[in-house]
């Protein structure tokens, strides 16, 4: 246990000077307005140097095989620099993706490249109406003429970096239902369009696919098995993310609360103030352990995981964004300029709590994880 | 020092198989069997009480026989010489077997009460109370609160003064619990009204049959008394009773504090805990029809988001506190989002309710529950209230300045009171 803990602290130590060094608010901002909206320098320095991608891929696969408690120090370190980086759709979504189709062969050829950093893939689940349910999807998979391949025709929305991936994994329905297929970047009939979004830090693009080459990823109708389990791991992830953004709002909140003077004393002696924080705390505190029990969970392979995590998501998407609206609270009017970092989290939070459908979704995933 | 822990499990287990039964579990829930009871506070009629403090009384003294008294107490009297791990060891292994409850005794005397003799009694003192207490004999009480001095506790007003070589005590004490079964009190008294009011304070231990005693029950707003008020009109107490120093006692009562702070909030069994499962909410919501009740079945999920983060927390404190770190913030989270939650559990409720929880149909499972409805403004209030607890996260762990004041530098007698008297 405590060998574990101090292997996961010198992780967390490791990928927090990396990101200072790499990712300090000066390079996000850079970042966040040019196009491609990630460094690719960065990105290749992360995989040869940390080895990140690979983290929580298997060895058979390249990866380093550790577990979701690993990744998920990495992502609340992330989360709390606000890397802009093609990460969480590369590693957790395509990658986790692939992992629960249970498809060896496309698992031994997508993967490695993944783990060493050398492709960006990502899940175009959603389409315009934002639903992650495998039963709304629409977008339609034939048999190529030829009966070699598939042929995708749709059109996918809110897909994080598809702009960029190499390796676009959509879920198309055939006349078995929903599968998994693969398109590559530059297929003919692919086309990718960036979308202008709230989170600055983290693009998406919709999609075009006009009789796309595909290849069948696992079996044809297994998808809802498939978005069911990939949906539970992502939000354990993402939910990572947000307790770290949640907890650097906590200590930029907490620091100008010491530090500020107005009325002759710190406003952090004033207990409006004073209570703000300490809300805010208390809501980190349970988001931190909310997402490190589900990842915990995952790694034991414990029944209990889809209810852990269908609750660390909730949790933590709460407690972001309650902190980064309290952070621009606590911060008066310098909180609501541009030149202040508040919004970027306050426009990740957001952007994190609606991602996978926000409340008018995650409160029935919970009681569906529970039988209720 | 906790290599030897799953020896000490399996030797704890031994002891239960020998001495009591195993629990039956939760088992599968099914609404209108079983007891309904949803009280956070004794609803029991005296007779009950009574039987159930000597069981108690047994109970302890039958792990105090078998070196599970005082787990982490010095051998010298009566304890194991084992660490606070080993502690919660034994309480994890003991919740899976059917045993009375020893709270009456616990929760205040041998969780708080006991530690505090141990750091500042005299050695006289420790000899003659504290193996007494652990073995079950002697039940304690902590006589803090005034009705005048509630979250400011160090602004108390009980004099303590020096006569013929012993103190006389005068004045009241209020939200004393156990004290009706208690044969010995700690008072914390006003020694010195001319100093700052922490540094006029001194702790002591009162014989609660003495002269001058009075013990009255308090009827709190569930209807029933489970805490008391305590009179003290010209007790006396001899001077090896005192704790610490005189006018010390501040730190004294810090001792005993730190250790309410380590109890509050880590109920995850009884009644209440019971009925807060996510089967029992979802039968209750199936028993009243609001099954498919969009806005409450959001509630609910609002509301087993709460319970079970907060049960995720302390699982991680617990197994961090196992493996020898030092506890975190957790517990005042704990304690505040334990007080959350069952405001939230018993609102919920009473939306599925209706006016079943304002008038008693006689239903299983109904106006049971306004007991807890009843009962949950205390918990933002006991041990520590809400705005306390935040007071203390904000300066303890993110560092914020506390509130200038000039309440802690001026005499105590000085300071401005309510009602404008000196």
């Amino acid at each position: 246990m405590s060998e574990l803990k101090e292997g996961l602290d010198e992780l967390r130590a490791a990928v927090r000077e990396f990101l200072a060094a790499k990712s300090p608010e000066s390079a996000v901002r850079a970042t966040m307005e040019t196009q491609p909206r990630y460094d690719p320098a960065v990105w290749q320095q992360m995989a040869q140097q940390l080895r990140l991608p690979g983290l929580a891929l298997p060895d058979d696969y390249g990866g380093d095989g550790f577990g979701l408690t690993e990744l998920g120090v990495v992502l609340e370190e992330m989360g709390a620099a606000l890397l802009c980086a093609p990460f969480f759709s590369t590693v957790v979504l395509a990658a986790q993706a692939l992992l629960a189709s249970g498809d060896e062969a496309a698992c031994a050829r997508y993967l490695p490249p993944i783990a060493a950093g050398q492709s960006i893939a990502t899940l175009a689940a959603s389409e315009g109406n934002a639903s992650w349910d495998p039963a709304m999807v629409s977008a339609r998979a034939e048999r190529s003429a030829d009966g070699s391949g598939w042929a995708v025709t749709g059109t996918k929305s809110f897909v994080i970096d598809g702009a960029i991936a190499d390796l676009v994994l959509v879920v198309a329905r055939s006349t078995a239902g929903p599968a998994l297929f693969a398109v590559h970047r530059g297929a003919p009939g692919l086309r990718a369009a960036p979308m202008t979004t709230l989170d600055l830090t983290r693009s998406m693009a919709v999609l075009t696919f006009d009789q796309a080459p595909a290849v069948l990823i696992g079996a044809e109708g297994q998808a809802g098995r498939l978005m069911s389990r990939v949906l539970d791991v992502a939000c354990v992830a993402l939910a990572a993310e947000q307790a770290g953004g949640a907890r650097r709002c906590l200590e930029l909140s907490a620091g100008y609360a010491r530090t500020r003077y107005q009325f002759g004393r710190p406003i952090g002696s004033f207990q409006a103030v004073k209570h703000k924080c300490a809300d805010m705390l208390v809501r980190v505190e349970l988001a931190e352990a909310t997402a490190r029990e589900a990842a915990r969970l995952a790694d034991e392979g414990a029944a209990e995981f889809p209810v852990a995590a269908a609750t660390a998501h909730i949790c933590c998407s709460q407690a972001y964004l309650f902190a980064a609206m309290e952070t621009i609270q606590v911060h008066g009017g310098i909180g609501f300029t541009w030149e202040h970092p508040a919004h970027l989290y306050f426009r990740r939070a957001k952007s994190s709590e609606l991602l996978f459908g926000g409340p008018a979704v995650y409160h029935e995933r919970l009681l569906d994880r529970l039988g209720i | 020092m906790t290599d030897d822990i799953p020896e000490f499990a399996r030797e704890a287990r031994g002891f239960l198989d020998a001495h009591a039964r195993r629990a039956a579990g939760p088992g599968q829930f099914r609404w209108g069997v079983g007891d309904d009871s949803v009280a956070y506070f004794s609803a029991d009629p005296p007779d009950v009480e009574e039987q159930k403090l000597r069981a108690a009384r047994d109970w302890q003294r039958t792990r105090y026989e078998n070196g599970f008294g005082w787990i982490s107490g010095p051998a010298e009297f009566g304890g194991r010489g084992l660490t606070p791990v080993h502690e919660l060891i034994y309480d994890s292994v003991e919740a899976g077997y059917d045993v009375p409850d020893t709270g009456t005794l616990s929760v205040v005397g041998l969780g708080m009460i006991g530690p505090t003799i141990l750091a500042h009694g005299q050695q006289a003192i420790k000899d003659r109370y504290l193996p007494a207490m652990y073995r079950g004999d002697v039940v304690a009480c902590q006589l803090f609160s005034e009705p005048e001095a509630g979250s400011d506790l160090a602004s108390l007003q009980t004099r303590a003064v020096l006569a013929d070589g012993e103190w006389v005590l005068e004045g009241q004490k209020v939200w004393t619990s156990v004290a009706q079964h208690s044969q010995l009190g700690m008072a914390l008294c006003r020694t010195d009204p001319d100093a700052p009011k922490h540094k006029g304070i001194t702790a002591f231990l009162v014989d609660m049959s003495a002269p001058g005693v009075e013990v009255r029950p308090l009827r709190q707003m569930t209807g029933g008394a489970d805490f008391n008020e305590v009179f003290l009109t010209g007790v006396r107490v001899p001077d090896d009773h005192r704790l610490g120093e005189v006018n010390g006692g501040w730190r004294v009562a810090l001792t005993t504090l730190m250790n309410e702070r380590a109890t509050v909030g880590s109920e995850g069994s009884g009644p209440v805990a019971a009925a807060l499962t996510p089967a029992r909410l979802s039968a209750l919501m199936r028993a009243t029809w609001t099954w498919d009740d969009r806005a409450l079945r959001r509630d609910l999920s609002q509301l087993l988001t709460g319970i079970m983060a907060t049960s995720h927390l302390n699982a991680r404190a617990f197994r961090r506190m196992q493996a020898g770190a030092a506890p975190g913030p957790e517990m005042s989270v704990a304690k505040l989002m334990y007080a959350q939650n069952l405001t939230r559990a018993a609102h919920f409720v009473s939306s599925l309710l209706g006016p079943r929880i304002i008038a008693d149909t006689g239903e299983w499972g109904t106006y049971a529950w306004a007991e807890l409805l009843l009962a949950t403004p205390a918990l933002r209030i006991l041990g520590g209230t809400e705005e306390i607890m935040k007071n203390i996260l904000a300066e303890r762990v993110l560092g914020l300045p506390k509130e200038p004041g000039i309440d802690t530098t001026s005499p105590f007698r000085d300071l401005p009171r309510s009602g404008g008297a000196q």
